[in-house]
């Protein structure tokens, strides 16, 4: 057997992109605790069941499925909030909340492999379990924005949306099931052709239809809100309207605004979220960086009603763009030597120093080892100890 | 790489030369522009504008992956390869239909007598789902070119392809049975685009919406 193939979409990391995702992990983690969240890990796998809880059975198509012995239909967990609010649902029921939980984790999706596009990705994410209100949401949204300043970048923004606002007007509109699923996906799909020609052929106020209309390529500053006509005769949209404000104005106080766009059209692919969405964007890569948002019902589906917030970052895409993090490493020495305890007792001590040391193991001569040296001055950056 | 140039991907071929007129009402620069020259990409630095050509087939790619901000390509090519991108505004010219056509021998023959029978196409993707969404399985055969070539040779029993005039079915001796989809040019975007370069983007967007529902720019 010489078979050397991988399947598709998945890929091995070498040291070099393994340190950038080291080093956007520590970010990441030391960010999330400084805000008080705490690491959990969930399994890998799960049962099917459990995974459709949160993705409403919409993306079968983008799942890894398997049996096991017993006939259980298993999953390879394609996000991590899902298992995130069963782990809640079991294990944190007396806990005190609000609880703030992190993850640095890879899922598995069936999807067209490219650039930013694996099949298994990792992502670092938060969420913060049982706090209702703008507070939570702004806080969420807060770590998000310095998590992408953490690592390095400031050329991002973050496109925020009240999922609310659209739901209400859909369920309101007196349309049927199979009406209200066509709008949704041409909505988030952003087909505006077609669905200019739907809301065409609906018999529905037609304040409405221009309401909807409009949705998807509203964009700007919080004063994009002034222009949804329709959202007054809602009181459930015009609430949630409100509620949009005040997670702009909470982000101001928090000092990220400068990073806030308000954006209709983002909708959010997953069944579970209820509020505030937000989605981020680097003009540098054609792919989103990061997503989230509120989904109040997800823990109630496993017996525990909690409101819940949080975002999940892709690390992957992120590391496309951070061609050169400051990555901090100490200087490394090339020890070598005849006498080999020597060898050993000189590297020790440098060690403790701090210092990474690479001992030659094959009993070179200090000419081999200068040779060898040579063209390595930026990794052996002590440089050789011949003892 | 991120600039501040707006890239759009022009289809080359029949659609350039009414894309390019679009353009010209909407005051985006375009002289040189030909898709004969070697040329494969025309800046306009003062208007911050570039375009690049492009196969048609490979446009919905340039935008998806954010090689290009925009692009202009057939509602066809956007349904056969069903990538992420926005579809923001209908151009209405490039007008064809896609279409079941059967040979003239057997014009009267209905679409369920058509179960288990085999097409010829250069659409697998839209031939597939339009026969699954009837309840029918047939066999697609795909072909790059020369459709109507398949059921006289007794390759496929029936194709599926695009019409304009119906011309060519007509010289070929092949009847339309039935209409699948309309299909006319379309500006798409990338998704992040979108969001990044809202404000060149969107005026942009207008200009064209309101020049093809008949007013002007």
């Amino acid at each position: 057997m010489k078979s050397r193939k991988i399947s598709r979409g998945l890929r091995d990391l070498l040291p070099p992109e393994l340190k950038v995702r080291r080093f956007m992990e520590e970010k990441a983690a030391a960010l999330f605790a400084s805000y008080a969240y705490e690491e959990v890990m969930t399994p890998t796998f799960e049962y099917l069941e459990v995974v459709e809880m949160g993705t409403g059975g919409n993306i079968r198509e983008e799942l890894f499925l398997f049996m096991d012995r017993e006939g259980g239909i298993l999953s390879l967990r394609p996000e991590m909030t899902t298992g995130i609010a069963r782990l809640a649902a079991t294990h944190l029921r007396d806990a005190v909340f609000p609880q703030r939980l992190y993850y640095l984790s890879n899922s598995f999706r069936y999807v067209q492999p490219h650039l930013a596009q694996y099949r298994e990705f990792w992502q670092a994410g938060i969420e913060l379990l049982g706090a209702e209100g703008v507070r939570a949401d702004a806080e969420v949204i807060t770590i998000a924005v310095k998590a992408l300043q953490e690592m390095g970048l400031d050329n991002f923004k973050i496109s925020l949306n009240q999922i609310a606002i659209f739901n209400s007007l859909l369920d309101d509109s007196g349309l049927n099931r199979e009406e209200k699923d066509c709008i949704r996906s041409l909505v988030e799909n952003k087909d505006l052709v077609e669905l200019s020609r739907v809301l065409e052929s609906l018999d529905i106020d037609d304040e409405l239809k221009e309401t909807i209309a409009i949705l998807p390529v509203l964009h700007g500053g919080i004063e994009v809100l002034k222009r949804l006509p329709y959202v007054e005769k809602n009181q459930r949209a015009l609430a949630a309207v409100q509620e949009l404000r005040e997670v702009y104005e909470t982000l101001q106080l928090c000092g990220v605004i400068d990073h806030i766009v308000v954006d209709m059209g983002v909708l959010r692919g997953l069944d579970y979220y209820t509020g505030t969405v937000f989605e981020g964007y680097s003009p540098e890569l054609g792919y989103g960086l990061l997503g989230g948002g509120r989904y109040d019902h997800l823990l109630g589906k496993f017996g525990f009603p909690c409101p819940a917030t949080g975002f999940a970052l892709g690390m992957d895409r992120l590391a496309l763009l951070l061609k050169h993090p400051a990555l901090q490493k100490a200087p490394r020495y090339l020890v070598g030597g005849k006498d080999f305890a020597a060898v050993i007792a000189r590297a020790e001590e440098l060690r403790k120093q701090g210092f990474a040391v690479e001992i030659d193991v094959e009993g070179k001569s200090r000419q081999e080892l200068e040779r060898k040296l040579e063209g390595r001055e930026n990794c052996i950056t002590g440089g050789l100890i011949y003892v | 790489m991120y600039d501040d140039y707006l890239t759009i991907a022009l289809s080359k071929g029949t659609l350039l030369e009414p894309t390019l007129e679009v353009f010209k009402k909407l005051k985006l620069p375009g002289e040189g522009i030909n898709d004969k020259s070697r040329s494969m990409v025309f800046t306009y630095d003062n208007e911050r504008v570039k375009y690049i050509m492009c196969r048609p087939t490979d446009v919905p790619t340039y935008v998806e992956q954010g090689a290009a901000d925009l692009g202009i390509v057939g509602k066809d090519v956007i349904v056969e390869q069903a990538r992420d991108v926005f579809e923001m505004v209908d151009l209405q010219y490039g007008y064809c239909r896609f279409v079941v056509a059967v040979p003239e021998a057997i014009k009267n023959i209905t679409l369920k007598d058509l179960n288990y029978k085999r097409a010829a196409t250069k659409f697998p993707v839209i031939a597939e789902n339009f026969f699954r969404s009837q309840g029918l399985q047939v066999e697609i055969i795909k072909l790059h070119g020369n459709i109507e070539l398949a059921p006289l040779m007794g390759l496929a029993d029936m194709i599926v392809d695009l019409v304009s005039t119906g011309r060519t079915l007509k010289e070929n001796r092949l009847v339309e049975l039935i209409k699948i989809m309309d299909s006319t040019t379309r500006l798409i975007c990338n998704r992040v685009s979108y969001r990044t370069k809202h404000q060149q983007i969107q005026p942009l967007i207008e200009n064209m919406q309101k020049l093809s529902t008949g007013g002007s720019a």
